[in-house]
């Protein structure tokens, strides 16, 4: 998996689905506590349990990159220790998409630095649990072939 | 000889160290056969390699004269850890949107 997307449709124009989107009120209710402000360029925080063993303190800092109403909201989603420099680098973007009887809104989470080494690795691992296959194979033979547990 | 520990991330900003990576997943090679494919300092080599260690994408085996440079795993499973986390973050979230906004009249 290199990016996260999620596409979801609601009954609702895409003024209300809107609102929930970029109203710090609103977002509380269903995303957390933030001091978001609709406006390209405004820098804001949202605060989640620290993870150590990801580098993470808990605060997730965010800055709106892109602001177009009721169609485009993108924000950065960066986050680190706690010591200025950000571990995780990433790309939050929401898409609405006007439909007959209600609204489709798309999220991408996206731009994770350091995914284009994912597909190497994968690639890599594949290759060496073809191997451990082939090694348990034989030392299950062998095994099978000398004792009678 | 401690040298601050670099995150995952800014271990592969670095260009040549990604392809170093690169190299290495082909196959293990001595420090001496990558240095070969840079036009870098032997010196400059080896503190790259000593980077990509510290933060545990390869492992360094002496065999005989020679330094030899594995490839290892652990570095790349922390972006994948964070990426899969994210994933349930956003489907737990946007449920719970769902579930406001389907009940809110229209």
């Amino acid at each position: 998996m290199k990016k996260i997307s999620h596409t979801l449709f609601f009954p609702h124009g895409p003024e209300v689905v809107w609102q929930y989107l970029t109203n710090a009120d609103l977002m509380e209710l269903w995303l957390m506590k933030s001091d978001f402000l609709p406006v390209a360029g405004h820098q804001f925080q949202f605060r989640i349990p620290p993870m150590p063993q990801l580098e993470f303190d808990g605060v997730i800092h965010c800055k709106v990159l892109d602001i177009v109403p009721m169609k485009k909201l993108s924000y950065t989603w960066n986050s680190g220790p706690g010591d200025g420099k950000f571990t995780l680098d990433s790309v939050v973007e929401w898409t609405l998409h006007p439909k007959d009887n209600g609204t489709e809104l798309q999220l991408q989470h996206t731009g994770f630095k350091g995914t284009e080494h994912i597909n190497m690795f994968a690639a890599l691992e594949g290759g060496w649990l073809q191997n451990m296959n082939k090694i348990l194979k034989l030392a299950n033979t062998a095994t099978h072939g000398t004792t009678t547990a | 000889m401690a040298q601050p520990q670099l995150d995952v991330f800014q271990v592969i900003a670095d260009p040549s160290r990604r392809y170093m990576l690169q190299l290495l997943s082909q196959q293990s090679l001595t420090i001496n056969s990558l240095a070969e494919n840079f036009d870098m300092s032997r010196p400059a080599v080896s503190k790259h390699i000593k980077v990509l260690h510290a933060a545990g994408f390869i492992s360094i085996h002496d065999i005989g004269r020679e330094r030899h440079c594995t490839l290892k795993r652990e570095g790349f499973t922390e972006l994948q850890q964070w990426i899969s986390f994210f994933d349930k973050f956003w489907i737990t979230k946007l449920k719970k949107l769902e579930s406001i906004l389907n009940q809110k009249a229209n």
